[in-house]
């Protein structure tokens, strides 16, 4: 089974479990021209990350088409769960943004990403020389997941006509129920989620990025939108 | 003599991306738009049309942009297509490249990214 339909499965089972807004509620946060023009430069923002990474290690990383959805607050951990779905570890890397458009960036590995990565970033022998294999491959993971989100999120950002900044990279949780932000997770709040699918075509490690804005962000969001589209009218 | 491209294939799974790009075609030519939002969409209006230019995505749904490419330039030798994509890793570029696209336009595309791809197209035949 391909990716792609992986992954709209359980898109689908995230819509049974009522994790999203309904279309109607959606509708009356954020258009559905505006959810897909999110989706388009998320889809633009990927691509440059992607190569980005690909000049840093010999990578190649294929791209599947981001999804842009609305949810409550209380959700997200739950969102994450279906997403990751049971069974083993996963490695989640962190990073926050902000900006006019203020959240968190999350890069979902399996746990053994990193073990797989290292040798992507020299020779292994002297990479591991000396060093805690842990802390190695750690290295690795948040070196990827740091250009990854630090070059989507950017270009996300200059896109809208923003500038961010970030917190550092960090491997926040080992297991998905402990790495959303309490902050985020607000019951009133609505977050926005866009995610995108990823693999490694020469490691076959696969994961996905997404990020998570906050309701605050929405209103700035919606002009930032109205401006980028504004050029194209007319 | 250069030729004057009339029937142009728009192919992109986004909606508001094929907007996007129409948009910044000149205003001042009258261009026949078609759109497909997938690979297999787009083959299929190939087949059907024959347009003078087609302009296509890589990240797709049903048919990836690489896959279509190979399919157009296997039924049609000679067709001209312009790769615009957000995947701009160079083992993607490289890909397309062997693959017969003439070019490639980096998204987000702007009227004058669009009107000298279009220029280089009709000066090339």
């Amino acid at each position: 089974m391909s990716e792609a339909i992986i992954s709209e499965i359980k898109l689908a089972n995230a819509a049974e479990l009522d994790l999203f807004l309904s279309e109607e509620s959606q509708q009356r946060i954020m258009s559905a021209d505006e959810r897909d023009t999110l989706q388009e430069m998320m889809n633009i923002a990927f691509g440059r990350a992607a190569a980005s990474l690909a000049e840093v290690i010999s990578i190649f990383v294929s791209l599947s088409v981001p999804c842009v959805q609305l949810l409550k607050g209380e959700k997200l951990t739950v969102y994450l769960e279906q997403m990751v779905g049971p069974g083993p570890e996963i490695s989640i890397v962190e990073e926050r943004f902000y900006g006019k458009m203020e959240g968190s960036a999350f890069l979902v590995f399996p746990a053994d990403a990193g073990g797989q990565l290292v040798p992507l970033f020299g020779d292994e022998e002297t990479l591991y020389e000396g060093e805690a294999r842990e802390e190695v491959e750690r290295d690795a993971l948040l070196t990827t997941g740091g250009i990854l989100i630090g070059a989507c999120v950017g270009k996300l950002a200059e896109l809208l006509g923003d500038q961010v900044s970030y917190s550092p990279a960090k491997l926040v949780a080992k297991t998905q129920g402990k790495a959303i932000p309490a902050a985020l997770c607000n019951p009133d709040a609505v977050a926005i989620v866009l995610k995108t699918d990823f693999s490694f075509r020469e490691e076959s490690v696969q994961g996905f990025l997404f990020l998570v804005t906050s309701q605050e962000s929405i209103g700035w969001l919606k002009e930032a939108l109205a401006g980028f589209l504004s050029q194209y009218e007319g | 003599m250069a030729k004057k491209l009339q029937t142009v294939l728009i192919v992109d799974d986004s909606p508001i991306s094929r907007k996007m790009l129409k948009s910044c075609f000149p205003k001042e030519r009258e261009f026949q738009f078609h759109e497909a939002g997938d690979g297999l969409q787009a083959l299929n209006l190939y087949r059907e049309l024959k347009p003078d230019l087609v302009t296509l995505d890589l990240t797709m749904p049903v048919m990836d942009g690489f896959t279509a490419l190979a399919e157009i330039r296997a039924f049609d030798p000679e067709a001209m297509v312009i790769v615009c994509t957000a995947d701009v890793q160079d083992k993607s570029l490289q890909e397309v490249t062997d693959k017969g696209a003439f070019m490639i336009l980096a998204k987000p595309p702007s009227k004058g990214s669009v009107l000298e791809a279009l220029t280089r197209v009709e000066e090339s035949a």
